[in-house]
């Protein structure tokens, strides 16, 4: 699903060189549910935005779904983001003028999605991430928690291979947090793949698998389904 | 994205920036306001002064000396001859009169005054359609008997009299008693700033007066429009085999003077709406600076559209159609005001405003155009934005 080979993304080649990413290698199947921690200004962030197709390695390659995005277009990119990745940002990034159902019809309406089919799926997406009954609210009439379940239901709408969260708890305390956390579990038993980026140790064990970053390289990778008690927790 | 989607997101934004919209569209709700109203005044004062030329009458015609020649020729002068020979060989002409004039004293009972003495025959009363208020104009028989009889204007009677009860009165001019036949009734016009204040004399009574005076110029007219050209080149030609004089006389018809007329108003018209324009210009440059301030502050909102999957010609023709939609939006209320605004000045002015379906689609056009042209500098700029920058901005 996601293979990355020595992928590097150097800022500022030119004048005063940040060695953001020097060489990552590592292969994400379908379905998987990956954690990466690190301390601040070890590259999560950037690896993110390349899986995100938001940005451009500046070294290596980047395949997904066997496709070499690094090569992409400006445009072919917008696409790629749109069809196979989902989002969740640690500010949730709403649009504050709009109401959750709008928010969450973004996607789609650059998806080229008609209307009443964008108003369907959107009402699915706000279904499932339990906000059906706040649809027609704006994001300053919703708690962080709430508006980061709006968020979710946002990235995941367009029905996207990978859901990229960089910090999805940050800005939540520790009881929403929980709550977005048993949200992700619930995605990731549907079958959705799932990246995330936390500080927090609990948090990152509900993954499989934790990618440890340090000064721009993998350092370790801690595999959690190796765990037996974890694995019984599995159905 | 799809334009109906465009629109809806641009009015979005729009309102939810509300008071700063309406402001930024100051400029394009006054420059369309003034454009329409010019327009809309320029093309009414146009139409009523043809629709006044039409009543004097399209088939109006004038054969005068050339006024381009400097050397007035001996023998080239107009004869009362001139005008029996060109009515009787010129089947279109219905009506054929001299008409010699000059500014002089007129006594009367009450005052002396100084006014338009005017020497001519019947035809021109016909011509003019004169409407009598008293008495009668005087006729060609009037003429043969070279009667000392006028008739004058309803307005220049009550000067000279103080009431236009004058018929029989008498009026002295250079020293010579004429009696009133008639009075001339005033004629509501836009045309006459002034009412007309002239004295009408038997043209041979008039040549009498002033033996060194002579005929300015034959006035004619035809019984139809499209004959008027025709008639008026062969009463040139006529003037020119009886005089023996090529290149002397020359013909104005009112077709003409009316084409010119409408030039000149159209022009006019011209000028100032382009003055007009120059503040749509202003308009357009206001609305660019908002455009911009909205981008810079919208960073945030452009970064995340991107990272959702905006390409970034959706971006651009969000911002596009968002500065098109305010200044349609200006435009309409500038319509609104412009028509208003015709209304009332027409109403000081007293003449019809005329607004076309046109000049308001041009209005519309040319306001959507502004918001292209002037939203695509803002529009092209959100559009290039880097899309992890702009998420990274606040
Ligand atoms: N746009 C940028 N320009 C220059 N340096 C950057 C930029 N973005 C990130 N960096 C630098 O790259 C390194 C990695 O940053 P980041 O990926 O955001 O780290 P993390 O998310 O792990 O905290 C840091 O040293 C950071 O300062
Ligand atoms: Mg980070």
């Amino acid at each position: 699903m996601i293979k990355v080979v020595n992928l590097s993304k150097t800022y500022r080649p030119e004048s005063n060189p940040v060695y953001a990413l020097r060489g990552i290698s590592a292969h994400i199947l379908p379905g998987e549910y990956i954690a990466v921690m690190g301390p601040s200004g070890s590259g999560k962030s950037t690896l993110m935005n390349l899986l995100g197709c938001l940005d451009t390695p500046t070294g290596g390659s980047y395949y997904l779904d066997g496709q070499e995005v690094s090569q992409l277009e400006a445009d072919q990119l917008a696409l790629v983001r749109n069809q196979k990745i989902g989002f969740v940002f640690q500010n949730f990034n709403l649009l504050p003028r709009m109401t959750a159902q709008r928010n969450v019809e973004l996607p789609m309406i650059y998806a080229g999605l008609p209307t009443q089919k964008r108003q369907e799926r959107a009402a699915e997406a706000l279904e499932k991430v339990g906000m059906a009954n706040r649809s027609d609210h704006h994001p300053n009439e919703l708690s962080g928690g709430q508006n980061q379940r709006v968020a979710i239901a946002r990235a995941l709408v367009n029905a996207p291979a990978i859901l990229l969260a960089d910090e999805p708890t940050g800005n939540l305390d520790s009881k929403t947090s929980s709550e977005i956390m048993t949200l992700f579990d619930d995605l990731h038993r549907e079958g959705v793949t799932i990246i995330l980026v936390t500080h927090e140790r609990d948090i990152a064990l509900h993954s499989e698998r934790i990618l440890h970053f340090r000064d721009g390289r993998l350092e370790k990778e801690e595999n959690l389904l190796s765990t037996p008690s974890r694995r019984d927790d599995e159905q | 994205m799809n334009l109906l989607e465009s629109i809806r997101v641009a009015i979005e934004s729009i309102r939810s920036n509300l008071l700063r919209s309406i402001l930024t569209t100051i400029g394009i709700v006054i420059g369309i306001a003034a454009v329409i109203a010019i327009v809309a005044i320029g093309q009414g004062g146009e139409a009523t002064l043809m629709g006044e030329m039409e009543k004097i009458g399209s088939n109006l015609f004038m054969v005068h000396i050339d006024w381009k020649r400097e050397e007035p020729q001996t023998g080239t002068e107009f004869l009362l001859e001139d005008v029996q020979a060109i009515k009787s060989q010129v089947p279109e002409i219905k009506y054929l009169a001299p008409y010699a004039y000059n500014y002089d004293s007129i006594r009367g009972t009450k005052k002396n005054k100084q006014a338009q003495i005017i020497g001519t025959m019947p035809d021109h009363a016909q011509m003019g359609n004169l409407e009598m208020l008293q008495g009668r104009f005087f006729t060609n028989e009037d003429i043969q008997g070279r009667r000392r009889i006028v008739a004058l204007d309803e307005a220049l009677a009550e000067e000279l009299f103080g009431n236009t009860d004058v018929i029989g009165k008498q009026v002295v001019v250079q020293g010579n008693s004429l009696l009133v036949c008639g009075v001339i009734k005033e004629e509501e016009s836009f045309l006459n700033m002034e009412d007309s204040k002239s004295i009408y004399v038997p043209i041979r009574v008039w040549m009498d007066i002033y033996p060194d005076g002579f005929i300015q110029s034959l006035q004619g007219s035809t019984l139809e429009h499209e004959q008027v050209e025709t008639a008026m080149n062969k009463s040139v030609t006529i003037m020119e085999r009886r005089h023996q004089a090529k290149n002397v006389y020359a013909g104005t018809t009112m077709a003409q003077q009316m084409e010119i007329a409408s030039k000149v108003t159209s022009v006019l018209t011209l000028i100032v709406s382009a003055i007009a324009g120059i503040s749509l210009l202003v308009g357009g440059i206001g609305v660019m600076n908002i455009m911009l301030v909205s981008v810079t502050e919208r960073t945030r909102e452009i970064g995340l559209r991107m990272a959702l999957g905006a390409r970034r010609r959706d971006i651009l023709i969000q911002f596009l159609i968002e500065a098109m939609v305010l200044c349609i939006i200006g435009g309409i209320i500038g319509t609104i005001l412009g028509v208003g605004g015709a209304w009332f000045i027409a109403k000081l002015a007293k003449w019809p405003p005329l607004i076309s379906w046109s000049t308001i689609l041009m209005a519309f056009a040319f306001s959507a155009g502004i918001g292209i042209l002037f939203g695509l500098l803002p529009a092209s700029k959100a559009s290039k934005l880097d899309p992890i920058e702009a998420l990274r901005h606040d």
